[in-house]
C-alpha cells in the first residue's frame, strides 16, 4: 500500500472551477472501455496544459507537450506517461506554487494511470534486448578463480579502468569495449595465469616477483589487518601466490620523508616478517642517536647531523631488511610489521601530522612505517608441488592413465585422453555450456605443441593459456532461437539464465551446482529457480552484490580518489579515507546477508564504526581498530549519514548542496536532473569578502535565474538539509566562517525539512519511489542495459509482490523472475 | 567544478595516468623505421635535481673552443656533439609564491608554474610524443630512481608531491609515474619475454600469432550465430586482435636489428650507481629497438636527500644543496653534480656506440640534460644549467657554448619551442614562451633540418 504524500495543498482545486480546454474533435475510442479515460483528460487540461502545450514547448519553455496524448491508449506515448507518473508519485509536478488537484484525486490518477501502463506492458512484453558483453574485471578475475583455483593479482592483470556508464554501472554492455590495450592485456594474463595454475617448472624469481606499496598518508600506529599478528603494529599482510617449492626473497623498505630520511630512527624498534603466522625473522632498526648527531629537523631540512647519522638514516638503516626463506608454491599470507611497542605517550601530545607535515617531517622518535615490501622468487626451484589450482586442473594423471597401455601408442592415446578429460572440464565450466567436439579440437593444437616441446603439463598450460583468451569465455553470449520472429520477446535458455543468475549474484560463472541444473533443463522451472537463486544469496560469494553492485550504485569507488583539502581538513588521512569505506561496505553487507527491508538502508539507527571514525561522528566509548555495529541517533542514521557518502559529494574545501541535492535525486529517489548548460561559471569564493557569505547565499543565483532555477529548484534544497555535516561528514553547529548552520531544506514537493533526521523521514515518506529506484538500478546492474519505459511495468510488479517489507530477498527475487531478466528480444 | 585544485592532483586522475602509459596505442598510420627518407630522430631528457654549482658548470668562454668545467668534464669525449646553453630561465609569474622545488621539476619540460596551473600544461616530451609515439609500441617511456610518491604535498605552498616526483605530464590532470623497478620497464618494454634473446622472442611472437589465427576464427564462427548487433561488438573484439597482429608483424620487420642480451632484471639494485646503469642501459634499448622515440629519465626527485658515500659524500643531497657559500659544501655539491654527469656520459658512450641507420643512435637522438634549479642555496630559476647531446639527425650542431643575456630572460620555454621544431612535432607556444631560439635555429629559422 502506497504512503500517502503530505503536503500544502494549494488553490481549492474543486471540480467545480476546472477550466476544460476540450480538444474539438472527441478523442473519444468507439467504446474501447479504457478506464477513467475522460476523467484522466479531465484532470490534464486542467492541471498540466497550461504548461505542457505545444506553444510553449515552440518558445522552449516546456520541455514535453501533452496536448496529443491519448489517455485510452497510454502505450502509444509510454515514455512520457512514465515520466510523469515517476513525478507525479514524488510530488514533483506540478510544480510547487502552481494548483494542485487534492490529494485523493492526485492519488487516483497515478495509480491509474500505472494500472494502464501496466496493462498495456502486459499485452506486449519487451524485455529489451541487452548486447554480447564482455566480462568486467572483477567478473574476470573472479571466473579465474573459480575456474583455476588461482587468485590473480591486479598488479599482473593491469587491464585499463573499466568504463562506466552515466549511472556508474561497469556492467553495461553498451560500454564494456576491448580495446588494443586490454586485449594486449588479455594474452598476457592468459599466459602468466596459466603459468601459474599449472606451476610452470620453468617460472623464473622475475615472473611472479611483485613489489606492494603501501600510501604515504597511512598512519601505521596500529594492528593493520586481521592477518597481522596481536601485539603488532603497522606493516602490511601481503596474500602472494608462491609459484613453485622453493627459495623466495622478502626485502622490506621503510618509508621516508620528503628529504628521504627514515621516518622514526630515533627509536629502536623491531620488524617482524611471517609467513602464514609463523616467524622467519626478526630484525631491529633504529636507535639513530647512538650513530651520530642527528640533524636538526628544520622547515626546509637544511641543517645537517653527523656524516655517519646522515648515511645510516637515509641508506643503511632498513639496507639489511631483507630475508629469503623456502616456502611451498600456492599462496601464502605474508606478514610485515612492528612488534607494538609497550609504550603510551604522556603529557602535552602534539596533533597528529598530515599533508605537508605528514609527508615533510615524519616523527624522528615516532613509529617507523614500511613503505614497500619487495618478494621475488622462486629460486633453485625444486618442484612444482601440490597447490589447490594443480588439484583443481589435473583430475586425471597421465602416467596413471598410461600404466596399463599394452604399448607406446596407446600409452601417448590414453595420456591425450587423460589431457582431453581435463580440458573437457575445464571448458565446460570456463564456456558455461557442454562442450563440443570443435571446442576440443580447438584447444587440441596448442595441447599438441606444448606436450610435444616439452611434455603433457606444458601441454595443458598452452591449452588453458588458450582457452582463457576465448570469446565464449570472455563474452556473455545470448542466442536467438533460430525459430524465434523478428523482435519478437523470447525466453532464455536455461544455460543463459543460469550465467546471468551467477553473474548478478555473485560476478562470477556458474558453479556446478547451478550448471548442472541448467543442463539437465532444471532452471525453466519456477521452484527450482527460486531455490537456486536462494543458495546463491546465502553463499559468501553473494558478497560481490555489495563489492560490485551496491559500490557502484552509491558510487561509493569515488571515495578512494577525493582529495579534502590538507589546509582546512588536517584531520583528513588514509586511515580514515579506509574507514569510511568500510563503515558503508559492513552497513550494506549485514542489510544484504541479514535479509532486511530495503527502506532500512535509509531508517536505519545502527551504523558500524572502529574507534576512529567513532571519534570522528562524536561516538563515545569506542576503542580499538575492529569495527563493531553501534546506535546512533536521529541526525546520524542511515546512508544520509555515512561520512563516506558525504565526502564524495562534497568538494576539497567546502560543502556542495548541489552535489549533495544531485546524488540524492539520482540515486535514491531516480529522478536524475538534466544536465547543466554549458559554461557555467565557477561559484565566487569569499575572498576578501568583509563579510563572508554562507554556501547557501552564494547559491542564490541558482534561484534568482530562472534557466538555472528549474533544476536548481530540486536539487540545492535536499543538499541544504545536509548542511550539518561537513566535508568530510563530521557534525557541525556552525560553518567555515563561524556563522551558525541554516539546515533548512525541502523536497521537490515542497516538503520543508530542517536538518537531516527530518531529511530522512521525508525520503522515507516516498518509499515506494526509494524501493522502485533501487529495484530498477538492481535490474540495470543485472541485465547490463538501461531501464527504459517499456520497463517500469515490470519494475512495479517487482515492488508490489514484495510489498509489506520490501526484503533484500524479495526484490532480488523478483528481478530474476521479471520479464527483463528472464527474456529478450530478438534481432528485428 | 573539477576536483583538481590548483595544488592538488586526484588519485582518480593519477591512476587514469597509470592504465594509460601501459596502453600499447597503435592507429592505422604506421611508418617502418627503417625505410624513412628523414633519418628517425629521437628525444631523451634526464634531471637532476637540487640544482647546479653553476661556477663549477658554466664554461668561461662563449662559442667554439670552449673548455670543459669540472662538472661537464666526463663529456669531454662527446664536445662536438655537445650544446651547452646558458641564460634560460623560468621566470615565476607575478603572484605566486614558494614551492621552489616544486617548480624546478615541473617547470623542466612543461614551463607552467604549479601556482598558475592550468589545463592547457603539458610537457613537451608528451607533445612530441603524440608524433613520434605513432610509429612505435609505447609513445614514451619514464624512469626515475624512487617510486612515484604522487600522494600527499611536497615542498612549502602545499603543493602535490607530484610536482616533485615527475617532469612528464601528459596533459595538465596527467603526471606520469617516473617507473623505477627495472623490471617493470623490461615487462613494457617486452612483455611477457624473459629475454631480449631474439630466438626467444621470435618463439613468443609465433605462439603469439597462432592464438590470434585460431581466436579469429573462434570469432567468426560466433558471429555466424549472431544478430546484426551483435555482430558488430564481436567485430571490434576481432579490431582489436587484428591490431595486435599488426604490432607482432612490426616486431618481427624489426627482428633482425642487433639487440643485446638482456635477461628480465628481478627486483631494484640496492646501489645507486647500478640502478641508474641499469635504467640507462634499459633506455639504450628502448631506442635501439624503436620500442620508443621518447624517454625521460629523473636522476632523483625534487628536494632528495639522497647520499653518496661512494664518492665521499656522506651528507644527504639537499641539506648539502643549502651551501651558503662554504667552499667545503660546494666542493661536495660540484663532486655530485660531477657524479651525475659520469653516469650520464656512460649513458652517451653507449648512443654512440650503437650503430642506427646510417649513423649512429647517438646522430640521431635530440638529448637534453640539466636542472630546472641553478643556485641550489638561492634556489634561483633563473640562467639554468643546461646541455644538449646529440646530432638530432643532421638538426643540432655542436661543439658550441651558446649563452643568452642574463637581462632578457629568454625563456627556458623558447628551447622548448625549438627543440620540437626539430623533433618535428612544432609547436606555436609552450607555456610561457615567446618564440624560437634564434641561434639555434640559424637564419630562416623555419627550416627544421637547416643547420643551427
Amino acid at each position: 500500500m502506497s504512503k500517502r504524500l503530505a503536503r500544502r495543498v494549494g488553490a481549492v482545486a474543486a471540480s467545480a472551477a476546472l477550466l476544460l480546454q476540450v480538444s474539438a474533435s472527441a478523442r473519444q475510442a468507439p467504446g474501447t472501455g479504457t478506464p477513467h479515460a475522460d476523467s484522466h483528460r479531465a484532470l490534464l487540461d486542467s492541471y498540466c496544459l497550461g504548461c505542457h502545450n505545444d506553444r510553449r514547448v515552440a518558445q522552449g519553455a516546456a520541455p514535453v507537450s501533452f496536448e496529443h496524448l491519448d489517455p485510452t491508449d497510454v502505450s502509444a506515448d509510454a515514455e512520457v506517461w512514465e515520466q510523469m507518473v515517476r513525478k507525479l508519485r514524488l510530488g514533483m509536478m506540478p510544480p510547487v506554487g502552481s494548483r494542485r488537484s487534492d490529494p485523493v484525486s492526485h492519488e487516483r490518477f497515478v495509480t491509474r494511470l500505472e494500472a494502464a501502463l501496466d496493462q498495456a506492458g502486459l499485452a506486449r512484453p519487451d524485455p529489451g534486448r541487452p548486447p554480447i558483453r564482455r566480462l568486467t574485471a572483477a567478473e574476470y578475475r573472479n571466473a579465474v578463480s573459480t575456474l583455476l583455483a588461482v587468485d590473480v593479482d591486479e598488479r599482473w592483470l593491469l587491464f585499463p579502468p573499466d568504463d562506466v556508464d552515466q549511472q556508474g554501472f561497469g556492467t553495461n554492455g553498451e560500454v564494456l569495449s576491448v580495446s588494443p590495450a586490454l586485449f594486449d592485456r588479455y594474452l598476457s594474463a592468459a599466459n602468466r595465469i596459466s603459468r601459474l595454475a599449472v606451476g610452470d617448472a620453468s617460472i623464473g624469481p622475475g615472473f611472479a616477483a611483485t613489489t606492494y606499496d603501501t600510501p604515504r598518508l597511512l598512519y601505521q600506529d596500529d594492528r593493520m589487518s586481521d592477518d597481522l599478528p596481536f601485539g603488532s603494529r603497522g606493516g602490511l599482510a601481503i596474500r602472494h601466490h608462491f609459484p613453485l617449492d622453493g627459495e623466495y626473497e622478502v626485502k622490506v623498505r621503510l618509508r621516508r620523508m620528503i628529504y628521504d630520511y627514515i621516518v622514526g630512527m630515533g627509536t629502536e624498534q623491531q620488524v617482524e616478517v611471517r609467513l602464514d603466522g609463523r616467524l622467519v625473522k626478526r630484525f631491529t632498526v633504529g636507535d639513530a642517536d647512538r650513530i651520530g648527531y642527528p640533524s636538526a629537523y628544520s622547515f626546509f631540512g637544511t641543517i645537517r647531523g653527523d656524516p655517519d647519522w646522515e648515511q645510516f638514516v637515509s641508506i643503511d638503516a632498513d639496507a639489511g631488511l631483507k630475508v629469503r626463506f623456502p616456502a611451498t608454491a600456492g599462496t601464502h599470507r605474508l606478514g610485515v610489521s612492528f612488534v607494538g611497542a609497550r609504550t603510551e605517550a604522556t603529557g602535552i601530545l602534539e596533533r597528529r601530522l598530515s599533508g605537508f607535515s605528514l609527508s615533510g617531517l615524519g616523527f624522528y622518535d615516532g613509529n617507523a612505517a614500511v613503505e614497500r615490501v619487495e618478494v621475488a622468487g622462486p629460486y633453485d626451484a625444486t618442484g612444482s608441488g601440490d597447490t589447490p589450482s594443480r588439484r583443481h586442473i589435473f583430475t586425471c594423471d597421465p602416467a596413471t592413465s598410461a600404466v596399463d597401455a599394452a604399448d607406446q601408442d596407446s600409452a601417448t592415446d590414453a595420456t591425450d585422453q587423460c589431457a582431453m578429460r581435463i580440458l573437457s572440464a575445464l571448458a565446460r565450466r570456463a564456456y558455461r555450456r557442454p562442450v563440443t567436439e570443435t571446442d576440443l579440437a580447438t584447444l587440441r593444437p596448442f595441447y599438441e605443441t606444448g606436450r610435444d616441446t616439452v611434455g603433457f603439463e606444458t601441454g595443458i598450460q598452452k591449452a588453458i593459456e588458450r582457452l582463457l583468451v576465448a570469446p565464449e569465455f570472455l563474452f556473455r553470449v545470448e542466442r536467438d532461437p533460430v525459430d524465434v520472429a523478428a523482435g519478437a520477446a523470447y525466453g532464455l535458455s536455461d544455460l543463459e539464465l543460469a550465467s546471468r543468475l551467477s553473474l548478478f549474484l555473485w560476478s562470477d560463472i556458474p558453479d556446478e551446482p547451478l550448471l548442472a541444473a541448467a543442463e539437465a533443463g532444471r532452471l525453466s522451472q519456477p521452484a527450482e529457480r527460486e531455490r537456486q537463486a536462494r543458495r546463491m544469496l546465502a553463499h559468501p560469494k553473494a558478497r560481490a552484490l555489495v563489492d560490485n553492485f551496491a559500490t557502484q550504485w552509491l558510487q561509493l569507488g569515488r571515495i578512494r580518489g577525493v582529495v579534502p583539502d590538507v589546509d582546512v581538513f588536517y584531520e583528513f588521512d588514509e586511515n580514515l579515507r579506509a574507514d569510511m569505506e568500510q563503515e558503508t561496505v559492513l552497513f550494506l553487507d549485514h542489510a544484504i546477508r541479514e535479509d532486511r527491508g530495503l527502506p532500512e538502508l535509509l531508517s536505519a539507527n545502527h551504523t558500524f564504526v572502529n574507534e576512529r571514525l567513532a571519534r570522528h561522528y562524536g561516538i563515545a566509548g569506542v576503542y580499538g581498530e575492529r569495527f563493531r555495529r553501534v546506535a546512533v541517533d536521529d541526525d546520524r542514521g542511515g546512508l544520509l549519514g555515512h561520512a563516506s557518502l558525504l565526502t564524495l559529494t562534497a568538494y576539497p574545501t567546502r560543502t556542495s548542496p548541489v552535489l549533495r541535492g544531485k546524488w540524492l535525486l539520482d540515486n535514491l529517489l531516480g529522478m536524475p536532473p538534466p544536465d547543466p548548460p554549458d559554461d557555467v561559471p565557477a561559484l565566487a569564493d569569499n575572498h576578501g569578502a568583509a563579510q563572508p557569505k554562507s554556501v547557501r547565499e552564494r547559491l542564490e543565483l541558482h534561484r534568482a535565474n530562472p534557466a538555472c532555477a528549474s533544476c536548481h529548484r530540486m536539487m540545492d534544497p535536499p543538499g541544504f538539509a545536509l548542511e550539518h555535516f561537513d566535508a568530510i561528514g563530521r557534525w557541525r553547529a556552525t560553518d567555515a566562517d563561524g556563522a551558525p548552520v541554516d539546515a533548512a531544506g525541502a523536497l521537490a514537493d515542497g516538503t520543508a525539512v530542517d536538518g537531516p533526521a527530518a531529511l530522512r523521514r521525508a525520503v522515507l515518506s516516498y518509499e515506494t519511489s526509494f524501493v522502485r529506484t533501487v529495484t530498477e538500478k538492481l535490474l540495470t546492474y543485472a541485465v547490463g542495459r538501461r531501464m527504459v519505459a517499456a520497463d517500469q511495468p515490470a519494475i512495479r510488479k517487482i515492488v508490489t509482490d514484495a510489498a509489506d517489507d520490501y526484503r533484500w530477498s524479495s526484490i532480488i527475487l523478483g528481478v530474476v523472475e521479471s520479464v527483463p531478466f528472464q527474456m529478450r528480444r530478438s534481432e528485428s | 567544478m573539477s576536483v583538481i585544485t590548483k595544488r592538488a592532483i586526484s588519485r582518480r586522475m593519477l591512476l587514469r595516468g597509470l592504465g594509460a602509459t601501459v596502453a600499447l596505442p597503435f592507429l592505422d598510420s604506421m611508418v617502418p623505421a627503417l625505410t624513412a627518407a628523414i633519418p628517425t630522430v629521437r628525444f631523451g631528457a634526464v634531471y637532476v635535481p637540487n640544482g647546479m654549482v653553476m661556477q663549477n658548470w658554466t664554461p668561461g668562454t662563449v662559442g667554439t673552443g670552449f673548455e670543459l668545467t669540472p662538472i661537464l668534464e666526463p663529456l669531454a669525449p662527446f664536445k662536438d656533439q655537445m650544446l651547452v646553453v646558458s641564460g634560460l630561465n623560468c621566470t615565476p609569474p607575478p603572484g605566486t609564491r614558494g614551492g621552489t622545488h616544486s617548480r624546478a621539476a615541473t617547470r623542466f619540460l612543461t614551463d607552467v608554474h604549479p601556482g598558475v596551473w592550468n589545463p592547457e600544461a603539458v610537457s613537451m616530451d608528451q607533445i612530441a610524443a603524440r608524433d613520434l609515439g605513432r610509429h612505435t609500441p609505447l609513445a614514451s617511456l619514464e624512469l626515475g630512481l624512487e617510486g612515484a610518491n604522487f600522494a600527499g604535498s611536497c615542498d612549502s605552498g602545499g603543493f602535490s608531491c607530484a610536482f616533485s616526483y615527475t617532469i612528464s605530464w601528459r596533459d595538465s590532470s596527467t603526471p606520469l609515474p617516473m617507473e623505477h623497478n627495472p623490471r617493470a620497464v623490461f615487462e613494457r618494454l617486452f612483455g611477457d619475454n624473459n629475454t631480449t634473446d631474439p630466438a626467444a622472442r621470435a618463439a613468443r611472437r609465433r605462439e603469439q600469432r597462432s592464438i590470434l589465427d585460431s581466436i579469429s576464427a573462434d570469432v567468426a564462427r560466433l558471429q555466424a550465430a549472431l544478430g546484426a548487433g551483435d555482430q558488430r561488438k564481436l567485430g571490434a573484439y576481432l579490431d582489436a586482435v587484428r591490431d595486435v597482429e599488426r604490432r607482432i608483424e612490426v616486431a618481427e620487420a624489426q627482428g633482425d636489428r642487433e639487440v643485446p642480451l638482456v635477461e628480465r632484471p628481478i627486483g631494484v639494485p640496492a646501489d645507486f650507481a647500478d640502478h641508474a646503469s641499469l635504467m640507462y642501459d634499459l633506455q639504450v634499448l628502448a631506442h635501439q629497438t624503436d620500442r620508443t622515440r621518447v624517454t625521460t629519465f629523473m636522476s632523483g626527485h625534487e628536494l632528495s636527500g639522497r647520499t653518496y658515500p661512494e664518492i665521499g659524500v656522506p651528507d644527504a643531497h639537499h641539506p648539502l644543496s643549502h651551501h651558503r657559500g662554504v667552499p667545503d659544501a660546494l666542493a661536495k655539491l660540484t663532486k655530485i653534480n660531477r657524479y651525475h654527469v659520469g653516469l650520464f656520459a656512460a649513458f652517451v658512450e653507449k648512443l654512440r656506440a650503437t650503430p642506427d641507420g646510417d649513423g649512429s643512435l647517438l646522430d640521431h637522438m635530440v638529448l637534453m640534460y640539466g636542472a630546472g634549479m641553478s643556485d641550489s642555496n638561492a634556489h634561483s630559476p633563473y640562467n639554468l644549467p643546461i646541455v644538449l647531446l646529440g646530432g638530432g639527425a643532421g638538426t643540432l650542431r655542436g661543439g658550441r657554448h651558446v649563452s643568452f643575456d642574463e637581462r632578457d630572460r629568454t625563456p627556458l620555454a623558447n628551447l622548448h619551442v625549438t627543440l620540437l621544431d626539430k623533433l618535428g612535432a612544432p609547436v606555436e607556444r609552450i607555456g610561457d614562451s615567446t618564440g624560437p631560439l634564434p641561434t639555434l635555429l640559424g637564419g630562416s629559422g623555419a627550416d627544421r633540418l637547416s643547420e643551427i
